[in-house]
């Protein structure tokens, strides 16, 4: 019986797997596609967004002494669900529908390349 | 004789009008093929894009479901007056939209209009949302979700004012089919899978959309 439930479990897991994405999206690839837009392809918050009009400033990656402030879940949280979520504007989009869990670590990695800092340890 | 005659132009006169007002999509096709729009838009569904490099190895947008997304008139009218509507160029964060799309003669535009007119998706239904300046909508579009960060829109006293990535919203409701706009909302991996557009399905309740669809479609300079 036992051997039987494991089977049907490695099934079930295998059935997962394949209608998992085939390829997950190198990080920079989609901070560039998705992330620079607003914060710019070098991460300085100056995307082609941010025009006169745009509101507020998108947070410059390569500052590490700002980035250090944050952990990589505080920084997961906002990707995920937008900047409302930490009290911030809600020209930060919520990605939770668009992007994986998978992706946003990778993205969260990457900004941690750009401003080239630990964060702060949660 | 005289009566048959008659007869026969009263009936001739009648025909005119709904022949000269036929669609010829098969004639748009051609000059479609021929003057090699193809190299940059697509026409056969469904999507193609899976990847982002899929996407950026794009010219110019898919065309596939055109006659669910534009409506007619204005379709024939750009197509004989092309004006940007992306801000920077098609896929291009740093380069001002050149204004380069080429410009057709008007019975040209007129059958590449029936062309594309009946390229429709079944995703797009009839939902007949009424266009106007939604209040809901409005806090939606404007300070709720950050649509304007990429959308140029008309705001207060028809200031124009948004972001540059998106395609410009000024002018949407003349350009745009409201269904299509809803449909997208509601479905977007149908029309566009790999977009710099977040997804906002779960996010959005479908009468939030429905009010976003609304106020969208209220742009009409």
């Amino acid at each position: 019986m036992l051997k039987k439930t494991m089977i049907a479990a490695a099934l079930i897991g295998a059935a997962f797997a394949t209608a998992a994405p085939a390829e997950a999206e190198d990080a920079e690839v989609m901070y560039k596609f998705y992330c620079a837009q607003c914060h710019g392809l070098t991460g300085k918050g100056d995307g082609p967004n941010v025009t006169k009009d745009f509101p507020v400033s998108p947070r410059n990656f390569t500052s590490a002494a700002e980035m250090n402030k944050l952990t990589d879940a505080d920084m997961k949280n906002v990707v995920m669900d937008g900047g409302p979520a930490a009290s911030k504007s809600p020209m930060m989009p919520p990605w939770s529908k668009t992007l994986t869990d998978a992706e946003v670590d990778a993205l969260v990695g990457h900004l941690r390349k750009l401003c080239q800092c630990k964060g702060k340890q949660g | 004789m005289k009566a048959a005659l008659r007869l026969g132009m009263a009936l001739a006169f009648l025909a005119l009008p709904t022949f000269s007002a036929q669609a010829d999509p098969a004639a748009g096709e051609k000059i479609f093929n021929d003057g090699k729009c193809t190299d940059c838009h697509y026409t056969k569904g469904p999507a193609r894009e899976k990847t982002i490099a899929d996407q950026l190895a794009k010219k110019g947008p898919e065309l596939w479901y055109a006659g669910s997304k534009f409506q007619k008139e204005w379709l024939a009218g750009w197509l004989q007056d092309p004006k940007p509507i992306r801000p920077l160029k098609f896929n291009s964060m740093t380069e001002k939209n050149p204004a380069d799309h080429p410009k057709l003669a008007k019975a040209d535009a007129g059958a590449v209009t029936d062309f594309l007119m009946s390229l429709t998706s079944d995703a797009v239904k009839p939902v007949k949302i009424k266009a106007k300046r939604n209040p809901k909508g409005r806090l939606i579009f404007t300070k709720k979700m950050p649509c304007s960060g990429c959308h140029q829109y008309p705001g207060r006293k028809g200031k124009i004012s948004g972001g540059l990535m998106g395609p410009t919203l000024v002018g949407a409701g003349k350009r745009l089919n409201s269904d299509w706009i809803y449909a997208y909302l509601q479905q977007p991996k149908v029309f566009k899978p790999v977009k710099m557009m977040p997804v906002f399905v779960g996010l959005l309740s479908d009468k939030d959309m429905k009010n976003v669809t609304s106020y969208v479609a209220n742009f009409k300079k």
